[in-house]
């Protein structure tokens, strides 16, 4: 695979225009972030992708924290911690508000050993304990949301409580804002420092795991390698399964004439406190509620994919769905006893055809994967979709506060400004709140504000290529390949569709064949318009977008593997799936109509 | 039951394929056996007979020939293409003049007879040697197809018996300093087929051993086998029997029965049926089925000639024809050596022991 010319060359990214409208977009983001003069002659000789992935939207400035704080934490468990001997850390740079990657590689095989050595002890401490270390993981993690949730925004009372001055508690307002500002900031860092811990190595184990199956059985579908590690009852499942649940008790206490088709859930809610059935019903409603319904909408990493709790019209439409189905006298439950037959069935039919020492290596291994992946599976649940849909809203308390003293025009304005510029606004306003002097925020941010939300929805129609700079003679970053599945060939695919194209190539996620009308969904806000029958084109999507499986008959992303949430639900639904084509949105329209191949990884529009 | 005759009362001339088992390969060759094993195994094969190696030698020693041979190939130079032409040539005409004995006729018929209603039978020459694939080269795999009538059938046999002296079989031989002979026969009810072809228990471009290829095409195997067509090609799991890779091809001709009632023509396919995929999802569900059976009991990776009849339903409609070890798994030959499962987890992460 290796060459010695580059695989393939992509625009410079110190060529990029600017939007027409869209100029001084450079404003809502750090002076590091963007490609600089001043480093030109290195950063254009560097591959960059962009991380449509985590970020196929423009980022709002505050939403940054969420670029930072991650590669610091990726950077230092990789590189400082693990120090995977080949790869250092990822570097971002954001180019017309999108976010582009590129990882540092280690080239001095001196340096190479000296961080192997590192490596096996260190790495393999974490495999040797690793359900300890996962259990003491899952408990730091619930210490945290429990920390978050107890974290107070006070409000800037006229006069100070009487404890402040009866108690000598030494805590006044002013610095509790500050205080509790700052402190939410160290928890999302701290979040993020979690998030990563065990990431590369769980990933790791699984693609080792991959390139055994590889060379021993060439042809093996990547889904079946997928199959024989996947979890059965993860967290991932449990809630549409909870949903599930409510349902059959929705036709058990025979409530279930509340679910309409067209109701809002306020509406259905208050069908259901006209009887007792219908009472009881929300009490295990609100049962379920915590935590099962913190899962967020979208992937998490932008202020407005909220969880289920904010926006309860995804559970319900759900609810509908299901409770219609089962009146229907269908089954939709996860046949999981099915799936873990099938699961090892796949394990040992394929360990089964190969010669003894590797199938030792396959064996170990595969039970290798499988302890690691309840972490690699339920990380998401309580970092991604807990954690930050909790953080996003005390962020929103903070914006209140400054809304309410005139700051900004609405509280939801406090992600147009960058986390610092927060901290300065809150400064000023506790300053003077103190003074009772004439503060300058009320005319100074609002219209920073209302620039930056313009500025955002003019970077939303631009569509980021999908690489920038020279690309590498191979991709081996274990980083790059694991977590974002870019591998040469995946590079080689890019560069070849540069000029458009009516085939898509990525990995074959789910198999058959399906042809159909395309519905692009950039945002979750668009989910409500999939019509039944559709293909859905989507960026990626998460376990909130669980209803729209059942309406769907193929999907296409832009970016992902075959352990990717869209793959996962596909290969149940048994849809076709096609994933991480790289420009799948970009490429395909709405109402076009398209061929997936998901045995064969291919997406053709047909016209 | 055919009379045992005298001097054969320890070396049979003909038995069902029901009767053979691997033991047989010396006495019928490899084809017969095979056969008779994968009918052991319940593998659906058509019923017939095999005529020994026996029944060979009985011919050569009536019709005086083996003295003719023995000069025949006395002068041929491996190296000189007309000498063996000129030696295939002469054992071919005394051959074909000479009759097959009536101790062997006898037992032919009676056994044709047996299959009841001069039904057409294929017959196929079943080489000795453990190595298929060398007799192939050798040219030693003559195939007739639609044969009927006890006495088409004799003649058959005896045309197999004559694909020995073939030039590339004389020069094969003649290379390895062989001299001697024999050949043993397979007669099998002909599978009046709507679709046949080739499967190998593996990939055979990557060795991968959970995959099963095939090729398929209109009609009798002969236009897949003779590469007359480019045949429908599926690379199915074996494990989950998903169609991995599926290319269809036009498949301009086929072979099919004669009017006359003997022999198999080549045909044109029509239009509409040359692009048309010739198996269908139970039809490869059936192969694999019968794929993995037939590698079960053989335990190696199989190549496999199957057809699927006319007029009857899946799996019933199945046969398997013959079936022998692919002797060739590329890729698994050139694997690295195993390594251990953790020092493969320090490589994924460039930490392996020696960078």
């Amino acid at each position: 695979m290796a060459t010695s010319t580059p695989v393939a060359s992509f625009p410079s990214p110190y060529e990029i225009e600017t939007p027409p409208g869209c100029e001084g977009w450079e404003e809502m983001y750090p002076y590091y972030a963007l490609f600089d003069e001043r480093r030109r002659e290195a950063d254009e000789q560097r591959f960059w992708f962009w991380n449509s992935m985590h970020f196929p939207l423009p980022m709002p400035a505050f939403d940054a924290m969420c670029i930072d704080s991650p590669y610091q934490a990726l950077g230092t468990w990789q590189n400082r911690v693990f120090a995977v001997p080949p790869a250092m850390g990822i570097d971002y740079r954001c180019v017309n508000g999108y976010i582009y990657i590129s990882g540092n590689p280690v080239t001095d095989p001196a340096k190479v050993a000296e961080r192997a050595e590192f490596f096996q002890k260190r790495a393999g401490y974490y495999f040797e304990n690793w359900e300890t270390l996962y259990e003491s993981w899952k408990s730091k993690m619930a210490a945290l949301i429990g920390e978050l949730e107890d974290l107070r925004v006070p409000e800037l009372a006229e006069y100070e409580r009487d404890d402040v001055a009866f108690r000598d508690d030494g805590h006044t307002s002013f610095y509790e804002v500050l205080d509790a500002y700052s402190r939410a900031l160290r928890l999302c860092d701290q979040m993020w420092q979690h998030h990563f811990e065990f990431l590369l190595l769980g990933y790791g184990a699984y693609a080792t795991f991959a390139d055994v199956c590889k060379a021993n059985l060439p042809d093996i579908p990547d889904q079946h390698i997928a199959q024989m590690v996947a979890g059965i009852d993860v967290v991932l499942f449990k809630p549409d399964a909870e949903l599930r649940r409510l349902a059959r008790l929705a036709i058990d206490l025979e409530v279930d004439p509340a679910f309409v088709e067209g109701r809002s859930p306020g509406e259905i809610d208050a069908a259901l406190m006209e009887s007792d059935p219908g009472r009881r019903w929300l009490e295990e409603l609100e049962k379920v509620k915590h935590p099962w319904f913190n899962v967020a909408t979208g992937d998490g990493l932008y202020h407005y994919y909220g969880s289920w709790l904010d926006d309860p019209a995804i559970p319900y439409a759900s609810l509908i769905g299901h409770i219609a189905a089962l009146k229907a006298g269908e089954d939709i439950e996860r046949p999981t006893e099915q799936l873990a037959r099938e699961r090892d069935r796949l394990a040992e039919e394929y360990g089964a055809l190969l010669g003894d020492d590797a199938r030792k290596a396959f064996d170990e291994l595969l039970a290798l994967s499988r302890r690691v992946f309840p972490y690699v599976e339920e990380h998401k649940f309580y970092a991604d979709y807990w954690f930050l849909t909790r953080w996003w809203n005390k962020i929103r308390e903070f914006g209140a506060l400054l809304a309410e003293h005139g700051f900004l025009n609405d509280g939801e304005d406090v992600f147009q400004l960058s986390r610092h510029e927060v901290a300065s606004a809150l400064d000023e306003l506790v300053l003077a709140w103190a003074t009772g002097g004439e503060p300058l925020g009320p005319k100074h941010w609002p219209p920073i504000a209302a620039r930056r939300k313009a500025l955002l929805e003019k970077l939303a129609d631009w569509t980021p290529p999908p690489a920038l700079g020279v690309a590498p003679d191979a991709v081996r970053d274990p980083a790059l390949i694991m977590l974002w599945g870019i591998t040469t060939e995946r590079v080689r695919d890019w560069a070849r569709s540069q000029d458009g194209g009516t085939e898509l190539t990525g990995a074959a996620a789910s198999p058959g064949v399906v042809e159909g009308v395309a519905r692009v969904v950039k945002t979750v806000k668009e989910i409500s318009d999939v019509r039944e029958g559709e293909i859905l084109v989507c960026s990626i999507t998460s376990p909130a977008w669980a209803p729209i499986f059942s309406k769907i008959t193929a999907a296409v992303t832009d970016i992902g593997g075959v352990m990717s949430h869209a793959a996962i639900v596909c290969r149940e639904y048994g849809l076709p799936a096609v994933v991480g084509t790289g420009r799948a949105t970009a490429q395909i329209r709405t109402g076009q109509t398209i061929r997936v191949d998901g045995s064969a990884g291919t997406v053709t529009i047909v016209g | 039951m055919p009379a045992p005759g005298a001097g054969a009362l320890t070396r049979p001339l003909t038995l069902p394929l029901a009767e053979l088992g691997a033991a047989d390969s010396s006495a019928f060759g490899g084809k017969s056996s095979a056969l008779g094993e994968l009918i052991a195994a319940e593998i659906p094969v058509p019923p017939g007979f095999a005529v020994s190696t026996a029944a060979y030698r009985a011919f050569v020693e009536a019709g005086g020939l083996e003295r003719m041979i023995e000069s025949a190939l006395a002068r041929v130079d491996p190296d000189d293409v007309e000498s063996v032409g000129a030696a295939s040539h002469s054992i071919d005409e005394a051959m074909r003049s000479a009759p097959v004995p009536e101790t062997v006729r006898a037992e032919i018929v009676e056994r044709y007879a047996e299959l009841s209603g001069e039904p057409p039978v294929a017959v196929r020459s079943s080489a000795l040697g453990e190595d298929s694939h060398e007799a192939t080269f050798a040219g030693q795999q003559e195939t007739y197809l639609w044969v009927r009538g006890a006495d088409h059938v004799c003649d058959a046999v005896r045309d197999c018996w004559v694909s020995l002296y073939s030039p590339p079989a004389i020069t094969y031989r003649a290379r390895l300093g062989q001299t001697a002979a024999a050949m043993g026969v397979a007669v099998q009810l002909m599978v009046d087929a709507a679709v046949s072809g080739v499967m190998f228990t593996c990939n055979p471009v990557t060795g991968d051993r959970s995959m099963v290829a095939i090729n398929a095409s209109w009609g009798l195997g002969l236009a897949v086998v003779g590469g007359e067509v480019t045949p429908d090609d599926y690379l199915v799991s074996k494990v989950t029997r998903e169609v991995v890779r599926e290319h269809v091809h036009s498949k301009e001709a086929e072979y099919v029965p004669d009017a006359g009632g003997h022999g198999a023509v080549r045909v044109d396919v029509p239009e509409e049926r040359r692009v048309a995929a010739c198996l269908d999802r139970p039809a490869l569900d059936a192969l694999v089925e019968v794929g993995r059976r037939v590698e079960g009991h053989f335990g190696s990776p199989q190549d496999i000639e199957w057809a699927i009849a006319r007029g009857a339903e899946l799996p019933a409609s199945l046969f398997v024809l013959q079936s022998r070890p692919v002797t060739a798994a590329p890729a698994q030959e050139q694997k690295p050596a195993p390594a251990s499962a953790l020092s493969l987890l320090m490589g994924t992460f460039g930490a392996g022991r020696d960078t």
